[in-house]
């Protein structure tokens, strides 16, 4: 068996996240996890980053993107996000389209962004599965850390639009709920058939790829993930997921603030943003960093989004700063919505979103503090190798 | 513990009450009469003896699914994709931020249905929800309150311009005949499928409203404004046996006697208005008189956007000049449309049990130089002049 691979990190200013208190000491890395942190005997083969004078932070986390399906800098040949061409598209998977090589991925190492979810645009009532990778570090497959994070879905102008536009349902929020029930009916109707068949091959239901994709939302195993601007879409969103029992998360919900109490009592999380764009469609003027603070202070999981490529990835960390700025917010608590908070609302925060034994260790070293608009990333660590910058 | 006192009191149920007192408790109305005890410590609102009457009530709106002041992203009551949409539900359309909710409570209007439009044959299912709130869940009064279906000109200019059917009146009854069949066929099968479960069909959200209509859970409220229309809607309910309502019903006055036979309920308007269609040429403010006279219930509707809801009480006053007795007119905008609603033991009049939905006005509703002053739903004060 070969040597540990070992690197550690030294003299740091260390946010773990886990605590709000930063610690000073050491972090050290073996085989890609965080083995100890703290006041740490470091071996003498493990490599060394001395980083006195910077702070260290986990990876931030940007949970809803289109990232290496929406290819910047690139015309249609880079647009695989919006299959606008059935409004129900559950067995698509964003996966089959992600670009690693797509300039936006090394953007985010630049920035400290070390985990995205990618997901299908919002043209579509059902969009297609999402998924949650690593920004760097290897291969796409080596970079995936769950497949399947859930199943992307829309309500509000996106769907009725691009449909009405081609003379199809949904042209209204009607008939956009409709397909939607519709959708999940017919899931229900095949996995009952697949029930119903038990161990006899000759009442099983043909294969359908459409249905199997919805039924790890029908069990409650990913939640839809939900585009909802304006309130009454929110509403809607939360009416559905009761009628059919299905967890749910809130992407965008520009409104939701504007009813605070239904979403608190849905228990279900909300990623907002992009908050610093300017309100181009009518759904999203009423959009607020404030919903930011309104949200997290009434116990709502929350957490930021850039909607990349809506706002470039590199701007999570302006819009956690804008939040701080414009609501007071503590800083914190900030960090964690881009952090912790995102991990938890992919599900995958027994892997990233704070520095803890056991953990992936992915790691962003800067010079300054991380809001700054003047500080820069010394290192950005994905799985203990260091991905920013590339020469190192 | 709330009270309205000295209140000209119209309850729609009984004589009006000079000096008359509401007590609210809990949203309901506890008590009403005149000179009641007060509680100690009751909260009195004083009318100085001016109109207090129930909210008014408007059987037929699209308030929140075409929302005033914008175009296409407002614009959700009509999905013009398939003329038979009967698994379509207006409660997912309405936005409760549609500043026409704040015309509708200045204007005393607190409760009303809302419907999908008439573009398609079956356009989904109507709701009876409050004027005041942020969600609609918390509005709802009652959902579903019947399903939407249109005859006449609308479905068969929408679809023939797209070169589908309907494109005929012969169409749009036939679509109508075919889908209530689809439902009885399902409906039969789902019987069947008691003694048998491999047999149930497929769960069919289409279908399943259908049965509802089927099982005379809901009425059909038919969409109709020409004579040949409500006789061809009345038709086919009678041969499925199902419950049906008719809005708009402009050309009721024209069968007034075979309405009155059939007992269906009309619910008129908009009255107010052009009449850029054919099918609505002979509009008339008589309308609701006459049916009135042939035993027929009637509603006033504003058809809200199509005429502004807030002035559903100047159609109310053409309508009584033009002779539908007072009382009548009155009811035709509170207890009426409340009970072919189906929400009469909530809203409609001022009776004990029912939700404190109250309006005071400064003269008489039909005055033209009348305001309302106070607005209350579930017994809280949501306007105040």
């Amino acid at each position: 068996m070969s040597a540990k691979k070992m690197l550690a990190i030294i003299n740091a200013e260390i946010h773990t996240i886990a605590q709000k208190e930063p610690i000073q000491g050491s972090i050290l890395v073996e085989d890609g996890k965080i083995a100890a942190v703290g006041q740490v005997e470091i071996p003498a083969e493990a490599d060394i980053i001395d980083a006195a004078g910077a702070s260290v932070y986990p990876g931030f986390i940007d949970p809803h993107t289109h990232l290496g399906v929406s290819e910047q800098g690139m015309g249609w040949e880079g647009r695989d996000y919006n299959e606008i061409t059935d409004p129900v598209t559950s067995q698509l998977r964003a996966l089959d389209a992600i670009n690693p090589m797509e300039d936006g991925f090394r953007e985010a190492r630049e920035a400290g962004i070390t985990t995205v979810m990618v997901a299908p645009g919002s043209a579509n009532i059902l969009g297609g599965s999402t998924a949650v990778l690593k920004t760097g570090g290897g291969q796409l497959h080596q970079r995936v850390i769950k497949e399947n994070a859930g199943m992307k879905a829309a309500l509000g102008e996106n769907p009725k639009r691009v449909y009405s536009g081609q003379k199809r349902i949904p042209s209204t929020r009607m008939g956009s709920a409709a397909l939607l029930r519709e959708a999940l009916v017919n899931a229900q109707n095949y996995m009952h058939k697949i029930k119903r068949a038990g161990d006899d091959p000759e009442k099983m239901p043909p294969r359908d790829l459409k249905n199997e994709a919805l039924i790890p939302v029908l069990k409650k195993e990913v939640p839809l993930r939900m585009h909802a601007h304006r309130a009454d879409d929110i509403a809607t969103a939360i009416r559905i997921a009761r009628e059919f029992d299905i967890d749910m998360t809130l992407e965008h919900a520009s409104e939701a603030h504007l009813i605070l109490d239904r979403v608190v009592e849905s228990g279900f999380s909300a990623i907002v943003g992009p908050s610093m764009g300017t309100p181009g469609k009518i759904e999203t003027q009423n959009k607020t960093l404030e919903a930011v603070k309104i949200l997290s202070e009434a116990g709502v999981t929350v957490a930021l989004t850039t909607d990349h490529p809506v706002l470039d990835i590199y701007q999570l960390l302006h819009a956690a700063a804008a939040v701080v700025r414009e609501t007071g917010m503590d800083e914190y608590q900030v960090l964690r919505l881009i952090t912790i908070n995102a991990a938890r609302i992919l599900g995958v925060d027994n892997r990233v979103g704070s520095i803890e034994v056991g953990k992936d260790a992915d790691l962003v070293i800067f010079r300054g503090h991380p809001f700054d608009y003047l500080s820069t990333v010394m290192y950005t660590i994905i799985d203990g190798d260091i991905v920013y910058p590339p020469e190192a | 513990m709330r009270a309205i006192i000295n209140g000209k009191v119209y309850t729609m149920a009984g004589k009006v009450i000079e000096g008359g007192t509401i007590l609210i408790e809990a949203g309901k109305i506890k008590a009403v009469g005149a000179n009641l005890p007060l509680p100690h410590g009751t909260e009195i609102i004083d009318a100085n003896h001016k109109h207090v009457m129930p909210g008014i009530v408007d059987a037929h709106t699209h308030i929140g699914i075409f929302e005033q002041g914008i175009g296409f992203e407002g614009a959700d009551g009509n999905e013009m994709t398939n003329p038979a949409t009967p698994h379509l539900r207006a409660l997912d359309g309405i936005n409760p931020m549609d500043p026409a909710f704040k015309g509708a409570v200045a204007g005393g209007i607190t409760c009303l249905t809302v419907a999908p439009g008439s573009a398609n044959v079956i356009g989904g299912t109507a709701v009876a929800i409050k004027t005041w709130g942020k969600l609609v869940d918390d509005m709802v009064v009652r959902d579903p309150i019947g399903l939407k279906i249109a005859f006449g000109e609308n479905p068969k200019r929408v679809y023939s311009s797209q070169k589908k059917t309907p494109s005929t009146r012969m169409a749009v009854a036939s679509i109508l005949r075919e889908n209530l069949v689809a439902a009885r066929n399902y409906m039969e099968k789902m019987e069947r499928a008691k003694e048998d479960e491999e047999k149930a069909p497929d769960r069919d959200l289409k279908l399943e409203v259908l049965v509802r209509v089927l099982k005379k859970e809901i009425p059909l409220r038919a969409h109709a404004h020409r004579a040949d229309d409500i006789t061809t809607a009345i038709r086919i309910a009678e041969e499925f046996d199902v419950d049906i309502c008719i809005e708009h019903c402009t050309e009721g006055h024209l069968i007034a006697d075979f309405l009155g036979e059939k007992k269906v309920a009309a619910m008129v308007g908009p009255t107010l208005g052009t009449r850029p269609k054919i099918e609505l040429v002979n509009t008339s403010f008589s309308t609701p008189g006459i049916l009135f006279r042939a035993g027929v219930k009637v509603a006033l509707v504003s058809d809200h956007p199509v005429f502004p809801v807030e002035q559903l009480p100047i159609q109310a006053a053409l309508v009584h000049k033009a002779g539908l007795p007072e009382e009548e007119t009155l009811k035709a905008i509170t207890i009426n449309p409340a009970e072919i609603m189906g929400i009469h033991h909530r809203v409609g009049s001022i009776e004990p049990g029912k939700d404190a939905d109250i309006i005071i006005l400064n003269g008489h509703p039909f005055d033209w130089r009348t305001k309302v002053e106070k607005t209350l739903i579930d017994g809280e004060i949501v306007y105040e002049r």
